[in-house]
């Protein structure tokens, strides 16, 4: 069951549409700041409600890519691979990454504090390479700044 | 209007026909796959391109209108290459099952590559695939992605025509799936038509799996069986089993879509349970027998009872066909010489005669989409979307094109609910007085009471609009009242210059016919009056009780089973002197024959049907019946030609034929020539037709039961129980099929949310209902929409009989509900 | 040098916050449009010869005056600020260092088309960037530069920031609106157009964040002065991303129609120490590359459709010698396989059959036939896709195939790449 406080954001997220489902889209990032990622329980109350069918909800999750569909690590980390970055040598990066937390892409460390993903750009071409982690973006990296940032977070 | 040129060729269409129209009625064909003519559109396969000349794009002909002077090429060298590309991309990931796929034969992607598609194709890549194997999804459905070739119409369909809305695209790219919410079992309405519309191999009927390729069956193009909507469909059998139903979308009403009963309600054709000979009572036993001694103990029986001056009835089953219920009715009158017949058993004789003048059946038929095309439809007496599911599909359907006031009066939730503009939630039998209360607002007489928000509101909508029309259905013939409420709605409306069409909602397939054929006490065929009126169901089953039954002759009707008071039935059978039972299986009433005879199914006879439109439409012959199996009119004119010699008839043909000559509205209808459309009955306008037109000799006038019970509510039974069929059942058929009893095996009690969250009551619990006089243990089921003080039990199952709660002369029933 | 407009407040401390922002003059641009006539605003925007920042290039104040003057009309403005487009980080600058000058620029287009509710369009991962948006939207209501009775005025106006959530397809306008309306992000069948049917069935306009941004200069200092820059066709301020090989990467904002080569020597410090300029891409990764022999074109919507491939984004991304074009095109072509939302045929599975070849190629299992195929495939795709999207995948490949055909050759003759040898 949802927090009172989610309980309570829906209801503020469904005076800004008019419609109830456009707001499937800000209740599933509700259900994700919750559980840490989409649960079908959370799905199955969005759906309740909003008074849409949970199919819907189902469709909306798993179509756009940050719905995370399992649990992930506390830290997701999302290195960018696409053209600018890789040019940059992003895919050092996730090698450099990868070695130090001793995973693949798309796996989470034994601890579940961290889970390494490739992703597409990220819109800081300039700033290659560069990485997301949960919210933040950590950019201009070099195998030092890395370093040092997931270390803090350890 | 247009004028355009497709291939050089010039014709003229309607400003705003699609370019795949226009071609296609000069003569070509543009394949399609994601287009359906009766699904929102996608242009999302790509097949359909053609060339607009002057445009440097191909463009989508199933999206795009013509315009004045527009060219299109739709066989042009890049068109056609276009074509074949679209065609070898759909394949690229398409598994080549076909050898084991179920579609073989008559997939719509075999179709178009044989016609449009490449040769070859130097696809040589690993295909996508999202499983190893086929999926069940449903009770009616397994499903095989890897073939999904992404038309949506699954999804299309299920959300916007049958409204349950349970299929969804999951994902995205070439990852896209077409499934349930989590891919859970689906609990939905079971209608299939997800795998009807399915051009391919990806959803699956399970009931046809492995049962046979196409080419091997034979069928025939009929109706069903199951309720009033009358929707064509084609039975197929491969080696004397059926083994599947399917729907043409460009026949019937129903087009390509059917409910869960129509297309999975087959299996009780070649049921085991089937009677296969005749039986006879010896010894209070009943044991097989011949039909000349089936026939002989006949004509003793009736002969007797016919000496003694007894009375004598006739109760037929509204799924008869009308040369069927025509010829019941001639034996009834004209070789028994009695009035005492109807066809069903669970209404008053009177309030039906009341529902057929009210709803002017004797003016002939009104095609649904014509009375739908009204400003304003009110729906009354019906839990339409469970009992006649695909009135509900057409009515949704229709309703998202265009502006539509849908306005729904019922004690349940149901379905079309969520396109309604307004819900009237009321108490059992309250139609009388909420119609009375509109009535009353839109003629100024009244400006309505606080707490009739909604009855205002509605009020206003009717007022507003220039055209109404109004869905009547059967439950307002539950409990016997007057229905002179309908008729002063309609005079008021008439009266302020709107245009009012009234349309009846029957639950039983050939309810509307077996009226048009006279089978009713007080009408004759056509709707003439008789002279004297004689005995409906109820009175026959009053008067058996009294000992004045000297012989009941029931054809294919469960009486015990449906007639409202099962006590008083099975009581009341019990000393009728000589009772004729003909069915397909071992009803209850059955079981109380004294000559029990061994009817054909739906598929193993011709005849027509009349649907609650008034549209005859035929039915045909499969196969013959298997052992001593007979059809209806068959065995009716046998036990006629028992007490008149000269009664018997030769062919439903002859029957039909008759009929045109004593029914003027069936004069112009043409047995052979009735096509996937039939024919709606006009009134010819002449005079009454002439030929064989029964009179006899009135018998007693029976009283009117009672109306709706006093409004003193016993606070030991708060509920109000109503029946009604269930989504996945009709009648007492449907409980002799395997799938249907798959889906739903045991009698539910539905009940209202508010209710449930009071009692405790958690959806699928098992609850004791009980009233003063029985009592029964049902799985609950939680209807949100369903009024407060109002429980439903649907009539259709075996394990709990709900005209057990019903008692003669007491209206609804009031029960408790209680956990066990 | 040329004197930043667009991106004038960034240096600026807080340049964020609205008392900046007021500072350096914001918000007078507001108080002027609201005294004109929306029909005046919109000819002036359309005298600007404003065209569409977000790629299409379509004249602005055309698109305004699409929308159906009937007040009683409910409409929308939507703001496009996806930017998906790889190469692209323009419009993230102006929401995160300047919200207030695209807060203004929609209420005043807001007013302009009679739109009483106006939504930004954020994709999901610029999180920071909307906690901006939503920072700046709640300072301007405290203001009453949103809300109520605006300014004194009788336009009432209510803004909302809507997060995406990673799908690059919602870049397309009708694809944007279907992702408000809580749907999966399929483009609409077109027509009817957004501005008599879009957001909710409503008349709406979307623009992106760059053309909403350059509204409270035109209406400050004028359609003649914003027409003035840059060429006559193509006007205006623009904003170049450059990223890649070069030494100074980064965002610059300068006039429309500065060579490439300046863009590439002059502002970002050229190629960086010991790489060699191999191609360019001169707007998002769906333009197709140019090389050296190009760099003289000037980056315009009409001098670079001249030459074959798009201004798009204004996205410059610079490729070195170091780079095997063929895996360049492979990382182009997964990214459009990615995002490919799966509705129609030829994107779909076009895409997919493309990708697959070329990883074969770039992984040293090319075949013989392979490039043959891969511009048969081309000609399947291209024109014949439901959106932009596919074209764009093929351009991009096309793109490659007429500079570098000799890298895919190597690749699949030698089953090693030409550039560094590696499988």
């Amino acid at each position: 069951m949802l927090s009172e406080a989610a309980v309570n954001e829906i209801k503020d997220i469904r005076k800004r549409y008019a419609t109830a489902r456009s707001c499937i889209m800000p209740c599933l990032y509700v259900v994700q700041k919750e559980y840490g990622y989409i649960t079908e329980d959370g799905m199955r109350e969005i759906a309740k409600i909003l008074g849409v069918k949970p199919v819907l909800v189902f469709e909306v999750s798993t179509f756009y890519t940050m719905y995370n569909k399992k649990p992930v690590g506390r830290y997701h980390v999302q290195v960018c691979t696409n053209i600018s970055c890789s040019i940059m040598d992003g895919e050092h990066i996730v090698d450099v990454i990868s070695r130090k937390l001793g995973v693949k892409v798309k796996e989470t460390t034994p601890d579940k504090k961290f889970t390494l993903s490739t992703v597409e750009c990220l819109g800081s071409c300039g700033t290659a390479p560069m990485m997301q982690i949960n919210d933040k973006y950590y950019e201009n990296l070099n195998d030092t700044k890395v370093e040092e940032i997931l270390n803090s977070l350890r | 209007m247009a004028t355009v040129k497709i291939n050089g060729k010039e014709i003229t269409v309607e400003d705003g026909t699609l370019i795949l129209d226009a071609a296609k009625s000069a003569g070509f064909e543009i394949p399609t796959m994601c287009y359906h003519a009766r699904l929102s559109k996608l242009a999302s396969c790509r097949v359909c391109l053609v060339e607009i000349v002057g445009q440097k794009k191909l463009q989508p002909s199933c999206v795009t209108p013509v315009m004045h002077n527009m060219e299109v090429l739709t066989e042009s060298p890049v068109v056609k290459s276009a074509r074949s590309s679209m065609i070898e991309l759909l394949l690229a990931n398409h598994p080549l099952d076909c050898p084991v796929c179920d579609k073989g034969g008559e997939c719509e992607l075999q179709d178009v590559t044989f016609k449009f598609g490449p040769r070859k194709s130097p696809f040589g890549e690993p295909k996508r695939r999202f499983n190893e194997e086929d999926y069940i999804l449903s009770p009616v459905i397994v499903q095989n992605i890897n073939r999904c070739i992404q038309c949506k119409r699954c999804v299309r369909i299920c959300a916007e025509v049958v409204g349950a809305g349970v299929l969804g695209s999951i994902g995205r790219g070439t990852g896209t799936q077409e499934t349930s919410f989590v891919k859970e079992y689906l609990d939905c309405d079971h209608c299939g038509n997800c795998i009807e519309v399915c051009p391919v191999g990806s959803l699956m009927s399970r009931s046809f799996r492995y049962k046979s390729r196409p080419w091997d069956l034979s069928g025939v193009d009929t109706v069903c069986t199951y309720c009033g909507t009358g929707c064509q469909l084609t039975v197929q059998a491969r080696n004397g089993e059926v083994v599947r139903v399917i729907s043409n979308p460009d026949t019937g009403i129903n087009n390509e879509t059917l409910c869960a009963r129509g297309r999975f309600g087959y299996s009780f054709i070649n049921s085991h349970e089937r009677l296969v000979t005749p039986m006879v009572r010896v010894d209070g036993k009943l044991e097989p027998s011949t039909w000349d001694k089936a026939l002989d103990t006949i004509r003793t029986g009736l002969t007797n009872a016919i000496k003694m001056g007894e009375k004598i009835g006739g109760v037929a089953s509204a799924r008869l066909t009308n040369e069927e219920l025509y010829l019941f009715q001639k034996l009834m009158r004209v070789a028994l010489k009695s009035n005492n017949l109807e066809a069903g058993s669970r209404w008053n004789s009177d309030s039906v005669k009341e529902f057929i003048d009210v709803m002017g059946l004797k003016n002939g038929g009104v095609s649904i989409y014509d009375a739908l095309k009204a400003d304003t439809v009110l729906i009354i007496g019906t839990a339409i979307s469970d009992e006649n599911p695909v009135t509900d599909y057409i009515i949704r359907r229709l309703s998202s094109y265009r502006k539509m006031n849908i306005i729904i009066m019922s004690s349940r939730g149901l379905k079309l609910d969520s396109s309604a503009k307004i819900l009237l939630r009321h108490k059992p039998g309250a139609e009388r007085e909420i119609i009375g209360a509109i009535t009353n607002i839109i003629t100024g007489k009244s400006k309505g009471t606080s707490g009739q928000d909604n009855i205002v509101a509605a009020a206003e909508i009717i007022k507003n609009s220039n055209s109404v029309s109004i869905a009547v259905g059967n439950d307002v013939l539950r409990i016997a009242s007057q229905l002179s409420y309908i008729n002063d709605l309609t005079d008021s409306l008439k009266g302020l210059g709107k245009e009012v069409k009234l349309f009846p909602v029957l639950d039983r397939a050939n309810q509307r016919g077996a009226w048009d054929m006279g089978v009713h006490p007080a009408l004759l065929p056509g709707y003439k009056s008789t002279g004297e009126e004689g005995l409906g169901c109820d009175g026959i089953i009053q008067s058996a009780l009294k000992g004045e039954v000297g012989a009941l002759y029931i054809a294919g009707e469960d009486v015990v089973s449906d007639f409202p008071d099962g006590r008083a039935a099975r009581e009341a059978l019990g000393k009728v002197k000589f009772l004729i039972v003909q069915d397909m299986f071992l009803t209850e009433t059955a079981k109380m024959a004294n000559v029990l005879l061994p009817s054909a199914s739906f598929v193993e006879k011709d005849g027509t049907f009349t649907n609650q439109e008034g549209r005859v439409q035929r039915l045909r012959r499969l196969y013959a019946p298997q052992g001593d199996v007979k059809a209806d009119w068959e065995i009716i004119s046998a036990i006629g030609e028992t007490v008149a010699p000269s009664f018997g008839v030769k062919s439903a043909t002859d029957i039909f034929n008759e009929i045109k000559e004593v029914v003027p509205m069936y004069r112009d209808i043409s047995f052979e020539g009735l096509n996937g459309n039939g024919a709606i009955l006009q009134l010819s306008g002449s005079s009454e037709g002439s030929g064989v037109v029964a009179r006899f000799i009135g018998q007693n006038r029976r009283d009117n039961p009672s109306g709706l019970s006093p409004e003193t509510v016993d606070p030991e039974y708060p509920f109000t129980l109503i029946t009604g069929n269930h989504l996945y059942h009709s009648g007492r058929l449907s409980m002799k099929v395997d799938k249907l009893r798959e889906i739903l095996n045991e009698a539910i009690v539905e009940i209202s949310e508010e209710d449930a969250l009071v009692l405790g009551i958690t959806e699928g619990v098992k609850v004791r209902v009980k009233s003063k006089s029985y009592e029964a243990y049902l799985t609950a089921k939680i209807n949100s929409g369903t009024a407060k003080g109002v429980v439903f039990i649907p009539e259709n199952f075996t394990d709990v009989l709900v005209n057990m709660f019903f008692k003669m002369g007491e209206g609804f029933p009031r029960v408790k509900v209680q956990l066990p | 040098m040329f004197e930043p407009v667009i991106l004038k407040n960034i240096n600026i401390p807080d340049s964020f916050k609205l008392s900046a922002y007021i500072n350096s003059g914001g918000y007078q641009a507001l108080k002027k449009a609201l005294e004109m006539t929306p029909d005046a605003l919109i000819q002036m925007v359309k005298d600007s010869g404003l065209r569409g920042r977000g790629g299409a290039g379509f004249s602005t104040g055309l698109k305004w005056s699409f929308i159906p003057k009937d007040a009683t009309l409910q409409k929308y403005l939507c703001c496009n600020a996806d930017e998906g487009e790889p190469g692209t980080f323009k419009d993230r600058a102006i929401i995160e260092y300047d919200p207030h000058q695209l807060v203004e620029g929609m209420i005043i287009a807001s007013y302009a088309i009679g739109a009483d509710t106006s939504y930004i369009y954020i994709r999901g991962e610029f999180a920071f960037g909307a906690d901006r948006l939503e920072a700046a939207i709640k300072e301007a209501y405290q203001k009453n530069y949103l809300g109520k009775n605006i300014l004194g005025t009788k336009f009432n106006h209510d803004m909302y920031v809507h997060r995406g959530a990673g799908a690059y397809i919602c870049g397309e306008e009708t694809a944007l609106l279907e992702s408000i309306e809580g749907r999966r992000a399929l483009p609409r069948i077109k027509p009817p157009f957004p501005a008599h049917v879009g957001l909710f069935g409503k008349p709406t306009v979307i623009n992106n964040v760059e053309t909403l941004a350059c509204i409270p200069h035109i209406i400050n200092k004028g359609a003649s002065w914003f027409a003035s820059i840059g060429p006559a066709k193509s006007p205006g301020p623009k904003l170049f991303g450059i990223s890649g090989s070069v030494n100074k990467p980064g965002l610059y904002e300068l006039p429309m129609g500065t060579p490439l080569r300046e863009i590439i020597y002059t502002h970002a410090g050229g190629m960086k120490p010991g790489k060699k300029l191999k191609a360019v891409v001169p707007g998002g990764v769906s333009a197709p590359m140019l090389t050296e022999n190009d760099l003289d074109t000037p980056m315009d919507f009409d001098s670079l459709a001249a030459k074959g491939t798009m201004l798009g984004s204004g996205a410059v991304v610079v490729i070195d010698d170091s780079m095997c074009i063929v895996k360049a095109a492979l990382i182009t072509h997964e990214f459009f396989h990615h995002e490919s939302c799966g509705k129609c045929t030829p994107c779909r599975e076009g895409l997919d059959w493309i990708v697959k070849v070329m990883r074969r190629i770039e992984h040293g299992q090319g075949k013989e036939g392979d490039i043959e195929l891969l511009q048969k495939l081309c000609v399947d795709i291209f024109g014949r896709t439901f959106c932009p999207l596919g074209d764009g995948a093929v351009m991009a490949l096309r793109g490659a195939f007429n500079n570098f055909r000799e890298e895919f050759e190597y690749h699949i003759k030698n089953k090693r790449c030409m550039v560094n040898g590696n499988r």
